[in-house]
């Protein structure tokens, strides 16, 4: 499941994995996934000029495309 | 490998073959082989063959590859619970190991999709797992690879270079090929870097630029007098 993936890898980047949290608004044809993480992890789960929110998404919309529906990542902060 | 299992009922008999085999019913090949017909007395057993792909076993009992040191055993399992819960699971190994270097293999039925279109998927599993490996050694760089798709690309890459080359040597034109990453774009310069009458610059902005081939104002290539 998508909030389940989006969770593992935050939390396998972070230095708070106790503070990740993941918050599922379910649409009709999107569902839209808000990573909340630690303040000073926000860094670390966007990455340099957000190369790794990028391929969290890439990631999230690969896994995504096998049920067909749309999947967007927010991060929260 | 063929296995058979009888239950009362069809599922049953599939549980069974699940819980024997540790497979998800999915991952099953299943063949039922008596249907269970209601005799005149009692109902018989449904008998199912399962269809064990050969290679899946190798590749599960590779995975117990010897000598794995604690950091590789970590980023595999990484890996390998990553590519779960995307849900295409896969199996992973070691290819080689240099020094600096971690090569593995994802061995999938999947593997189209883990490597998507232009190998996105693929860089994209790359960049986050080499992120999580990188606090553990950071001095270590992940490759990751499915199907030999990166020694394929690399080769069709080069190919390419060579076509544009001898086109822009025809034309005298130059010729803008498409954005590629860091590591593409020094695959094209090195390739071109020994033809002669051609030279290579990169264009653009940011990660992805584009290399231009250009004749070699210094060295132009002899041209035929028709």
């Amino acid at each position: 499941m998508e909030k389940d993936l989006v969770e593992y890898i935050a939390k396998s980047l972070v230095d708070q994995p106790d503070e990740v949290a993941v918050n599922v608004i379910e649409g009709e044809q999107s569902t839209i996934l808000e990573l909340k993480v630690a303040a000073d992890d926000v860094g670390k789960v966007i990455g340099k000029q957000g190369r790794i929110a990028n391929a969290v998404r890439v990631i999230l919309s690969a896994s995504a495309a096998k049920s067909g529906k749309h999947v967007q990542l927010e991060i929260l902060d | 490998m063929v296995r058979e299992f009888e239950g009362k009922t069809e599922q049953e008999a599939i549980a069974m073959a699940m819980t024997e085999l540790q497979l998800e019913q999915d991952e099953l090949d299943i063949e039922i082989v008596d249907a269970g017909k209601r005799g005149l007395f009692k109902k018989s057993n449904v008998r199912i063959r399962v269809y064990l792909a050969d290679d899946l076993q190798e590749s599960e009992s590779s995975v117990a590859q010897e000598g794995l040191d604690e950091y590789e055993q970590q980023v595999i399992d990484f890996l390998t619970v990553l590519l779960d819960k995307m849900g295409y699971p896969g199996f992973v190994k070691i290819t080689h190991r240099k020094e600096g270097k971690l090569a593995l293999d994802v061995v999938s039925d999947h593997s189209s999709i883990i490597i998507g279109k232009k190998g996105k998927n693929l860089d994209a599993i790359q960049l986050i797992v080499n992120v999580y490996a990188g606090q553990l050694n950071p001095s270590v760089k992940v490759i990751i690879d499915s199907e030999n798709y990166r020694m394929r690309h690399e080769e069709q890459l080069v190919k390419l270079a060579y076509r544009a080359a001898e086109q822009v040597k025809r034309s005298g034109r130059s010729k803008l090929l498409e954005p590629m990453n860091p590591f593409e774009r020094r695959l094209i310069h090195t390739a071109l870097n020994g033809i002669e009458g051609v030279t290579t610059k990169s264009e653009g902005e940011g990660l992805f630029k584009q290399v231009r081939i250009t004749i070699d104002e210094d060295l132009p290539p002899l041209r035929k007098e028709h």
